[in-house]
């Protein structure tokens, strides 16, 4: 029953390019429909998480289990199918198409999937309120719109996961509300998401907060302590789960200092 | 594409889609699609029809058409690149083929023109006694054309005759059938188409010092006379123009065969048919045999060659110098087509790994960008060889002076070949590219 309930597992995993440790020794558990931040500074390996648990790349030792599936032994063609049916991807440089419309590349994550259906595509457009742009190209449109039609791209095949890697990282703060809404009203209907940022106020949103530092897991703070509960109720029914990182933000590790703002962490 | 589906209608209201239980992929994938118009809630296992199945699949078509077009169409600088390359390759090898091999092969037929290849001549016995009478000149005739192989054939007569105190042969034909038969016969002035007008050869001008309208004194030589070199009797007749092709013709004088008949006072057949058959090698050796082998004809066919060894070479020679040529056509080609595809592959890179990233196998990749390279392989390949069509017109008839004679065939052969390596050229770089690992391209600031 437990493990149904938990949607990403990864069990002491590690990407080591030559001497470095992009991640190190890293064991995570995600419930379904959690919303998860991911901080850390830059080079703190959050990309390279975010990467593994999207299954684009493939961790140097540990287990990555997603659905209770192993995927670590999965080969290309098959993690290419867990990519397209359980996770949907939002990147920071919003990723595009250029060539294709905005309803065409919402289109062909359809097409990649499963079968393409325009009035699908149209209304995942008008859900991130762009349906009167959707004929237009991504050089057409402002970074804002064009991270709306990621999102519509992502959500179109009803993914699993969101995995939003710095989603509002080239956005102002008005279109950052909006994707930040977006990602609200997702969660609301038991999407799981989950947020790689350096970004303060897009992390406080989410209900769970870890932070990387030179690949380790460094802290975790809980911004839902509802949640909280809910998750080690789930712990002590199942000990394959990672239990909560016990170190606060606030741990004099503080490594993360120099980026994130660590009186909002204090505060917390 | 936007064909009504009730049931995959997505959300219709403000909610995102919700999810539910991930897991198979496919077509069932979009039962996770919640349509929450009560209708189909539960359909967890929906049944696609035969119908449903043929529509998605027609609409995941249009979308691969869609998203070729979008890259054909939107990236018009890359496109145009790519089309001008094969569109320079394709242009090059139809100009090469048109001149390289169409020409040597007009040639050959004009030179086969050239004269006979095939002679018969009477034993002056049987039937020939006085020479082919004009029933046999036809039942040889019939004798060329039963075997299937056009001809045509010109006839002589010879007679010696005394000019000036010196001996000639003339010969006494058609002129319209010798002069179709002998196109590179090189006539200054008129064939003899009267009664007492000839036709001298260069040298026989030369040793009689005579042009052109001028007339000269011809004597018949009769075995059975008694004249002498000192007889000055004769036949004046007019010198209509001289001819020169470097062979016997030169020292012969030619006339009708009625100036001739009148010249000897009698008529008698021919000495000699002269046919151009289309048969060639051993058809030709066949027809020879024919002829030979009916001895009641009393006539001998030898098969001769005017196309000179020289001639035969050259056209050797020339179909060689094109297929290295086009060889090295080919392959500069193919460097400059495969080198437009890995850049446009290798800006598409991002590209490559966003759809990868979607979930797009290697397979569908490749073959996305196999068509779009068809497809600028036909485009260029067709504007190729319309540009390659005005360019060899106007070289072959400017500098060749040949009419052109267009072949659709090489024409498709061109578009064909320009596809084609259009195609090669892109599996190394598509292959690579096919390959790159999504993380790594996304990860690329």
């Amino acid at each position: 029953m437990a493990t149904n309930e938990i949607l990403l597992h990864l069990d002491h995993v590690s990407k080591i390019y030559g001497d470095l440790h992009a991640l190190d020794d890293v064991s995570l558990s995600v419930p379904r429909g959690q919303w998860l931040s991911i901080v850390g500074s830059s080079g703190s390996g959050k990309t390279t998480l975010m990467n593994i648990i999207g299954c684009l790349d493939s961790p140097s030792q540990g287990e990555v289990a997603l659905q209770g599936r192993n995927v670590e032994h999965l080969r290309e063609r098959e993690l290419a199918d867990v990519r397209k049916n359980v996770v949907g991807l939002v990147f920071q440089k919003f990723y595009l198409v250029q060539h294709l419309t905005a309803v065409e590349n919402v289109m062909a994550a359809q097409y990649y999937h499963s079968v393409v259906d325009e009035k699908q595509a149209m209304e995942a457009l008008r859900q991130v309120g762009l349906e009167d742009r959707a004929h237009h190209l991504p050089s057409q449109l402002s970074g804002g719109e064009q991270q709306r039609v990621c999102i519509a791209r992502a959500l179109i095949n009803c993914p699993e996961i969101i995995l939003a890697d710095e989603p509002t990282g080239n956005l102002d703060e008005a279109n950052e509300q909006i994707v930040l809404d977006l990602f609200k009203n997702l969660h609301e209907q038991g999407t799981t998401i989950i947020v790689v940022t350096h970004d303060s106020t897009v992390a406080g949103q989410a209900q769970r907060e870890i932070m990387l530092n030179h690949g380790k897991l460094v802290g975790e703070k809980w911004n839902d302590q509802e949640a909280r509960e809910r998750f080690e109720e789930l712990v002590q029914s199942d000990d394959s789960i990672a239990p909560v990182h016990e170190a606060e933000f606030a741990d004099p590790t503080k490594s993360a200092k120099d980026t994130i703002d660590s009186s909002n962490f204090e505060q917390a | 594409m936007a064909d009504k589906q009730e049931t995959t209608q997505y959300v219709p209201d403000d909610s995102l889609s919700s999810v539910s239980a991930a897991g198979g992929n496919g077509y069932s994938e979009n039962t996770h699609s919640t349509n929450t118009d009560g209708v189909n809630t539960n359909s967890e296992k929906r049944v696609f029809t035969l119908e449903d199945i043929k529509k998605q699949e027609r609409a995941n078509r249009a979308m691969f058409w869609t998203m070729i077009r979008g890259a054909v169409i939107r990236r018009r600088s890359r496109a145009a690149m790519a089309i001008i390359a094969s569109l320079v390759g394709a242009a090059t090898l139809f100009v090469l083929i048109m001149v390289c091999l169409v020409v040597p092969a007009q040639m050959t037929e004009e030179m086969r023109a050239y004269g006979a290849n095939l002679v018969v001549t009477s034993n002056q016995t049987g039937v020939t006694e006085n020479g082919i009478q004009k029933d046999m000149v036809e039942h040889t005739t019939e004798m060329m054309t039963a075997t299937g192989f056009s001809q045509t054939h010109a006839t002589y007569r010879y007679e010696t005759v005394r000019v000036n105190s010196a001996s000639y042969q003339m010969a006494g034909i058609d002129s319209s059938e010798v002069k179709s038969m002998n196109q590179f016969w090189d006539v200054t002035g008129q064939w003899p188409t009267k009664t007492n007008q000839v036709l001298i050869g260069t040298d026989v001008a030369e040793r009689l010092s005579v042009k052109i309208g001028q007339s000269i004194t011809v004597g018949y030589v009769d075995d059975n006379s008694t004249g002498t070199i000192l007889d000055t009797d004769g036949t004046r007749m007019q010198i209509v123009g001289t001819v020169s092709t470097g062979g016997n013709e030169d020292s012969m004088l030619y006339v009708t065969t009625d100036t001739l008949n009148k010249l000897t006072g009698k008529e008698r057949g021919v000495d000699a048919i002269e046919y151009s058959s289309q048969a060639t090698g051993d058809d030709l050796t066949k027809l020879v045999n024919n002829i030979n082998d009916m001895r009641s004809m009393n006539v001998t066919a030898q098969a001769v060659s005017k196309i000179s060894t020289a001639n035969a070479s050259i056209i050797t020679m020339l179909t060689t110098l094109f297929w290295i040529i086009s060889i090295v056509i080919v392959a500069l080609t193919l460097v400059g087509v495969s080198t437009t595809m890995t850049s446009i592959v290798s800006q598409r890179r991002n590209e490559i790994g966003l759809r990868k990233a979607l979930g797009a196998s290697n397979r569908s990749i490749a073959v996305e960008f196999y068509v779009e390279s068809a497809l600028y392989g036909v485009v260029g390949g067709i504007l190729g060889v319309l540009a390659g069509v005005g360019v060899s017109e106007i070289l072959i008839t400017t500098v060749f002076d040949r009419a052109v004679e267009l072949n659709v065939w090489i024409m498709l052969v061109c578009v064909a070949a320009a596809s084609l390596i259009a195609v090669v050229a892109s599996i190394i770089p598509v292959h690579k590219a096919s390959q790159i690992n999504p993380a790594v391209v996304l990860r690329e600031e």
